[in-house]
């Protein structure tokens, strides 16, 4: 079957080349602290497009990416402090430990739905520090490793490098066959089973092939904080993922800039508003998500397709990956 | 496929050897006595807030991140009213009462509006942000510090063959068991549990025949505030926890692992998992040397992990049929 | 050139250099960031809310300091506007922040950030930024030991280390049938404190007869504390932060065990000790250290009362009994004075110097600790004293201690 290039595909292209430009501009406004900001928005671009390509894409939940990220960077630390890496060279390494984590994750997900395998990665996502503290000799334990610094500008680009690469791969994944694959996953495993798809080799490689991007997104994150330890790594990163992801809209990749752009500029702009009452802080927060959810709740992504008038497959489903098992 | 005889009895068998080991393991050693009575103290603090997870999961099929949040909130009511002269076990019945509207006006204004339009996955995200609101609710209030929470029950140890516990260790799990049980007779004998139920599981064939079904999932989460609010207040009085706005935080991870080993649709299976977990948790830690401190928090989740993929619905769960 | 422009010449010289001189003055230098004529700008960061909150007192306490300096002229003049930020303990939150107090708010220095973690992911950044990283709550060892890699980050309180060795010498002579339990949480902090038992102890060592760790995760420590019992130990070393220790001395009175306890100093703080008698724990005859002045036992000496008024007057709804306090109080002193040192001529450059070349009496630590610093000495306080809890009050005994018993 051959692809054409559509025009909505062709306004795509475009539309990210015209974003791209503006990202790669930006920085030379800003100081080197909002440079640093930046680059952490890239880290969450490039953790929320992982998460999208599990939970969006393939339909399985997960609740623990931030464990996925957490492994990139220890890679990334350990291979950078103990090894003299160079931190640029440690980014496949980290996305092969990555990936690997992932096929380990995914191979006991194929036996579960739903809420189980939500609150199995959710297990996964505060497991992961405990390990990193238990074996200290590696990792630092809770005195953690401290890496090179770097001033804002390098971390920028290497963090929208980073983010913009795996953009591209997970389109060009998406646009073939294994995106197909995943999506009538998604929908329907039977049906999708009954066309020919191996549930098991798909569903596994969906995770081992997030994990790797969420990998390499944690392996900035920590080259960002030139330090890493396993408080770095607690659930709410995880939590803030999976809001991002959501926020954006599962399934497309148009939303995740402007989920990863809410979880982490949000409550910045809300912390410098609030000089002197640093605790309403979250929960302004706290209900501007609410409110999202309640008036967006397929994500930002959908509000921008609406908003376009294009195509109506991607972004409609009310169909949650946490499934409907007999309702 | 129509399941096997035997298989029925599997699971009391099991507890029921389990429950064995643990008495000729306590009747030998008055160590392992000791460990196995404080792991039953820990997991009745689990267990009241796994029986809310549950209500609001039969309720909704919603994970409810928010729980631990909402209990901690429901026992600074708590707190406050001691604070204001009140004497406890007054201000422990106010505080029910209380964090029955708490939990019924949060179903409506946070996760009704997002319930309507879209999917569970949207309503647990706002549960997450209503986690966030809520400690930061806490927080702003009441400010960061730790503040003591009286004992409901007054300090007495008794001491048993060489084991100690403590009266507080006792009324705690009394209380998730007879909270257990007022909620099995509630939802059996009362009009309104049975509107309840029938909302959970077939809420158009509900509708059909009149009842309210989205009143019912603010009921639901009323009734989980309260128990929520049990929990909270037992925690506080435990010495292990520190009435502070992330007080539930923790707890919370066990009753999660409780709730789900326990088969999320069972409240007598949350208890008897929080109670499991508990024990082997201290067990391990007495006994297994390899089981550093570090590594319990991820053995309660492989404790978890290994029963669902045995038994995919938990201890007490129903094997689902799903709908193609 | 007429005499006219000759004049008009001189006096624009003479108000060239006037402008230059006071502009001098004012600005410090001209290049010291984070301070003006009138005020000076520090900031650090702080668990303010999170599992470590309970800390989140002392920069509020600290800040309580400085509005009373401020109130009484300032230091040459200017006031100190301290900003803090929290972290929730979380080095990935400590890290953006404190370049936001460096590179937006354009602090002096960075003051008293709190936790050994946080510390060490801002002090590569700090000290290659040239920024003073100074009186940095934890007591680590690093923040004096590496003096020549990171010249411009000091401690402040003593390192838990030289507390506990003081434990063990005290065991070693005054308890000669000690065996001996440690309860440590299981990391670096827990570690600090062990191995400055083990030296204290010296040959005594092996009067060790059980360790027990925990893991921060974990709240309840009774599985451990049981243990510790069984084990047959008549001392117990506890090691622990404050929910733990609470928690732990709470067990050891439910399960019967009254061994000699030894409490480290971040967990005594009566509040703690309060909380966990209210909860059933009998913790009479517990020994703790302590560098702090008495307010509790000598409460109408004039710094204690002085220390009350400020609490009452800035910091309304602060617990002077919360040792917490008084140790952020005690520290914004030691900050004040470094910059009274440095001189009316600000620079981060003498302030350092000052900070390098202390030798001082601090009016909220215990009577006869002096603060002493030099270049290759950057632990502030040296010198602690032993005290005992008795009739719900710490009492000190004996004499101050520096390196030995």
């Amino acid at each position: 079957m051959r692809t054409r290039i559509g025009t909505s595909t062709l306004v795509g292209i475009l539309a990210t080349l015209v974003v791209g430009a503006a990202i790669a501009l930006l920085p030379f406004g800003l100081s080197d602290y909002h440079r640093s900001t930046g680059a952490e928005v890239a880290v969450f671009f490039t953790a929320i497009l992982a998460l999208n390509i599990v939970t969006g894409y393939t339909g399985q939940i997960s609740i623990g990416h931030g464990a996925f990220m957490a492994i990139g960077g220890y890679t990334t630390a350990i291979l950078t402090a103990h090894h003299g890496w160079n931190d640029l060279a440690t980014f496949p390494v980290a996305a092969l430990t990555g990936f690997a984590a992932g096929v380990v994750v995914g191979l006991p997900a194929l036996r579960l739905h739903g809420v189980y395998l939500a609150l199995t990665t959710f297990a996964v996502a505060l497991a992961v520090p405990q390990l990193a503290k238990n074996y200290s000799s590696f990792t630092g334990g809770t005195e953690g490793l401290a890496l090179p610094t770097h001033t804002g500008m390098w971390l920028y680009y290497v963090g929208w490098g980073v983010a913009g690469v795996m953009f591209v791969l997970a389109w060009l994944l998406l646009r073939g066959r294994s995106g197909r694959a995943f999506r009538a996953i998604r929908d329907s495993e039977v049906a999708a089973s009954s066309s020919g798809v191996s549930l098991a080799v798909y569903k596994t490689v969906s995770f081992g092939i997030s994990a790797a991007i969420a990998a390499v997104a944690g392996s900035v994150y920590v080259l960002v904080n030139n330090f890493v330890n396993p408080d770095v790594f607690a659930l709410t990163l995880s939590l803030y993922i999976l809001i991002g992801a959501v926020v954006g809209g599962l399934g497309s990749l148009w939303g995740v800039l402007v989920g990863a752009a809410f979880v982490e500029l949000l409550p910045i702009a809300l912390t410098s508003g609030n000089v002197g009452s640093s605790q309403s802080v979250p929960v302004i927060f706290g209900a501007v998500v609410i409110l999202v959810m309640a008036l967006l709740p397929l994500g930002a992504a959908n509000l921008l397709q609406r908003a376009l008038h294009f195509g109506s497959k991607v972004g409609q489903h009310s169909d949650s990956p946490l499934g409907t098992e007999g309702r | 496929m129509r399941a096997r005889p035997s298989s029925r009895w599997i699971v009391p068998l099991v507890l029921v050897g389990i429950g064995l080991f643990l008495v000729i393991g306590s009747l030998d050693s008055a160590l392992f006595a000791q460990q196995t009575v404080s792991g039953l103290a820990n997991g009745g603090i689990y267990a009241s807030l796994a029986v809310a997870l549950v209500l609001i999961y039969r309720a909704t099929e919603v994970i409810n991140f928010a729980q631990g949040a909402i209990a901690t909130f429901t026992t600074y009511i708590a707190w406050q009213l001691i604070d204001w002269g009140l004497s406890y076990w007054p201000a422990f019945v106010a505080t029910l009462a209380i964090a029955f509207v708490v939990g019924f006006v949060l179903e409506l204004v946070a996760i009704r509006p997002v319930e309507r339009r879209g999917n569970q996955l949207t309503v647990v995200i706002a549960a997450i942000g209503l986690l966030i609101l809520v400690e930061g609710a806490i927080g702003w209030i009441w400010g960061n510090n730790i503040k003591f929470m009286p004992a409901p029950f007054p300090s007495h140890i008794y001491n048993v063959g060489g084991v100690a516990f403590s009266r507080q260790d006792l009324g705690t799990i009394a209380i998730s068991i007879a909270s257990v049980l007022v909620l099995w007779l509630f939802f059996q004998f009362t009009k309104v549990g049975l509107a309840m139920r029938a909302a959970a599981v077939r809420p158009d064939a509900a509708r059909l025949v009149g009842v309210r079904v989205s009143w019912m999932l603010s009921l639901g989460w009323g009734l989980a505030a309260v128990l929520g609010a049990v929990a909270g207040m037992m925690a506080a009085a435990s010495p292990s926890v520190l009435l502070q706005p992330s007080m539930m935080d923790g707890i919370l991870i066990y009753a999660f692992a409780a709730a789900v080993l326990g088969g999320l649709e069972s409240a007598a299976g949350a208890v008897v998992g929080a109670l499991l977990i508990g024990v082997t948790l201290n067990l391990l830690a007495s006994y297994v040397s390899w089981v550093t401190p570090q590594l319990l928090l991820p053995a309660a989740f492989v404790i978890m992990l290994v029963v669902l993929l045995v038994k995919p619905s938990g201890l007490f769960g129903h094997a689902r049929v799903r709908k193609v | 050139m007429t005499r006219r422009m000759k004049g008009a010449l001189v006096l624009a010289v003479l108000a060239v250099s006037a402008a230059a001189v006071s502009a001098a003055f004012a600005a410090g230098t001209a290049a010291t960031p984070g301070v003006t004529k009138t005020s000076i700008t520090i900031g650090g960061t702080f668990p303010l809310t999170g599992p470590a909150a309970l800390y989140g007192v002392i920069p509020k306490a600290e800040n309580a300091y400085f509005q009373y300096v401020n109130a009484h002229g300032g230091v040459y003049g200017r006031k100190i506007n301290f900003k803090y930020y929290d972290d929730q303990y979380n080095p990935a939150n400590t890290v953006p922040l404190t370049k936001k107090l460096v590179q937006q708010d354009h602090v002096f220095a960075v003051y008293g950030s709190l936790g050994t973690a946080p510390n060490l992911a801002i002090r590569d950044y700090l000290n290659q930024q040239k920024i003073p990283h100074v009186l940095v709550a934890t007591g680590d060892s690093y923040w004096g030991a590496q003096v020549k890699k990171y010249p411009w980050t000091i401690g402040f309180q003593p390192d838990y280390p030289g507390e506990s060795r003081v434990y063990g010498q005290f065991i070693k002579n005054k308890v000669p049938q000690a065996k001996i339990g440690v309860l440590m949480q299981d990391d670096a902090y827990g570690q600090n404190y062990y191995n400055g038992l083990l030296q204290g102890l010296g040959d005594a060592k092996s009067k060790i007869v059980d360790v027990e760790k925990y893991d921060a995760t974990q709240t309840d420590v009774s599985t451990q504390v049981v243990k510790l019992k069984a084990a047959g130990a008549n001392v117990f070393a506890l090691f622990a932060l404050p929910t733990q220790t609470i928690d732990a001395l709470v067990v050891t009175t439910k399960i019967g065990w009254s061994p000699v306890t030894f409490i480290n100093n971040v967990s005594a703080s009566p509040l703690f000790m309060g909380l966990a008698v209210k909860s059933g724990a009998n913790v009479d005859n517990d020994i703790s250290a302590t560098y702090l002045q008495d307010t509790i036992n000598n409460p109408d000496t004039a710094v204690a009362k002085l220390y009350k008024s400020i609490l009452a007057k800035y910091d309304s709804g602060a617990d002077p009994n919360d040792a917490n306090n008084l140790y952020g109080v005690a520290n914004a002193w030691t900050l004040v004075a470094a910059l009274k040192q440095a001189g009316q001529g600000l620079t981060r450059q003498n302030f350092m110097g000052a900070l390098d070349n202390m030798n001082q009496i601090n009016p909220f630590l215990y009577p006869g600790i002096k603060m002493v610093t030099n270049s290759t000495d950057h632990f502030p306080i040296d010198q602690q004293i032993l005290e005992q809890w008795k009739s719900g009050a710490w009492h000190p005994f004996g004499h101050l201690f520096s390196k030995a018993y």
